[in-house]
């Protein structure tokens, strides 16, 4: 268990597909306790995909407790090979990335998803979800595929330069 | 008659209203604007419709003053008149960003060139270290009435490649909401 280095933009490692999981292992909880660990060391983070650790492996911890903007709240968790069931409702929404720490951007996003996966206990849970954990489960499947919410802003008007990543 | 007029100087309080207190001035109607600070330099481009008589050569006069006052360089140039109604054609956004180094925008720009893909917007921005500067730049586009979306993507890779960048193409968010 241990806070992991970030990586940020331009390592060409967060553009890569992540790998299947499979059966919950040692390494699997291993990389879950580290996931949770990085993530807790930052206090605005509300998620973090294993790529972002260096980790080419499909497993994200997120956690949106306490946000101003949440509304469906399922507390801190972490699920390996999640896929996306449905997504609904696309709004436009800022967001920021502990990978790309200079920028925040308007991106359009479901506001209701369903997302399955296995959970650390190695059971199958979904993950009913709106809003701004919706949001937060939609970037952090994009980690997943190599994708960062600069693929996905609105316009060239859309990318803003943040000071402070709070 | 419209004309298409830039200014850029030096940014300081004071230049929006002298160039256009000039148009004001000669009754002109300012149609369409984007002015933004870039490194420090202001620069405006405006569409302005000028009542009949006068022309470039009044308009270059009456922004004089503000252009020596302001330090400013200062163009017009007769526009051709705008459609009634701006056509309504699908855009593209096309998202690059990497390691900073010469020849991204041109890269870029010159494969969408090559295919007709018409840039209808840009903007960049230099972003991480002094020493691992990063370079993000995101497009808006209009594809020719052939243009394949799929095979740009494609094409944008392969170019993104030999760049040694990333960049992606997906529709723009006023298509999808």
């Amino acid at each position: 268990m241990a806070v992991r280095p970030v990586l940020a933009l331009p390592d060409p490692f967060l553009q890569r597909p992540s790998a299947t999981v499979g059966p919950i292992d040692a390494a699997a909880l291993a990389l879950a306790a580290d996931l949770l660990d990085t993530m807790r060391s930052r206090p605005a983070c509300v998620g973090l995909a294993a790529p972002q650790i260096g980790v080419g492996l499909r497993a994200f911890a997120i956690d949106v407790t306490g946000h101003r903007k949440a509304r469906s709240c399922a507390g801190e968790l972490v699920l390996f090979d999640p896929v996306l069931v449905s997504a609904s409702r696309p709004v436009m929404g800022r967001e920021g990335c502990l990978s790309i720490p200079d920028l925040t951007g308007d991106v359009a996003r479901a506001t209701e998803v369903v997302v399955r996966g296995v959970g650390v206990d190695g059971t199958q849970r979904e993950l009913e979800a709106d809003t701004f954990e919706a949001r937060a489960l939609l970037h952090e499947l994009d980690h997943l595929d190599g994708f960062l919410f600069l693929d996905r802003v609105a316009s060239p008007h859309a990318v803003y330069r943040r000071k402070v990543y709070r | 008659m419209h004309f298409a007029v830039t200014a850029v100087g030096a940014d300081r309080p004071g230049i929006v209203a002298g160039v256009t207190g000039a148009f004001v001035e000669h009754g002109c109607n300012l149609e369409d604007s984007s002015m933004t600070i870039l490194r420090g330099q202001f620069a405006m481009m405006l569409v302005v419709d000028a009542p009949a008589g006068v022309g470039a050569g009044e308009l270059e006069a009456a922004l004089a003053g503000p252009a020596a006052d302001l330090d400013l360089v200062v163009t017009v140039r007769q526009a051709a008149e705008p459609p009634e109604v701006e056509p309504d054609i699908e855009s593209w956004t096309v998202s690059v960003y990497g390691a900073d180094h010469p020849g991204i925008v041109h890269g870029i720009a010159a494969l969408l060139a090559e295919r007709s893909v018409n840039i209808v917007d840009l903007s960049t921005r230099v972003v991480g270290t002094s020493d691992r500067p990063v370079y993000t730049m995101v497009l808006q586009v209009t594809l020719p009435p052939e243009g394949d979306p799929h095979q740009l993507q494609a094409d944008l890779e392969a170019k993104a490649g030999e760049l040694g960048v990333t960049c992606r193409l997906h529709p723009s968010e006023a298509d999808i909401l």
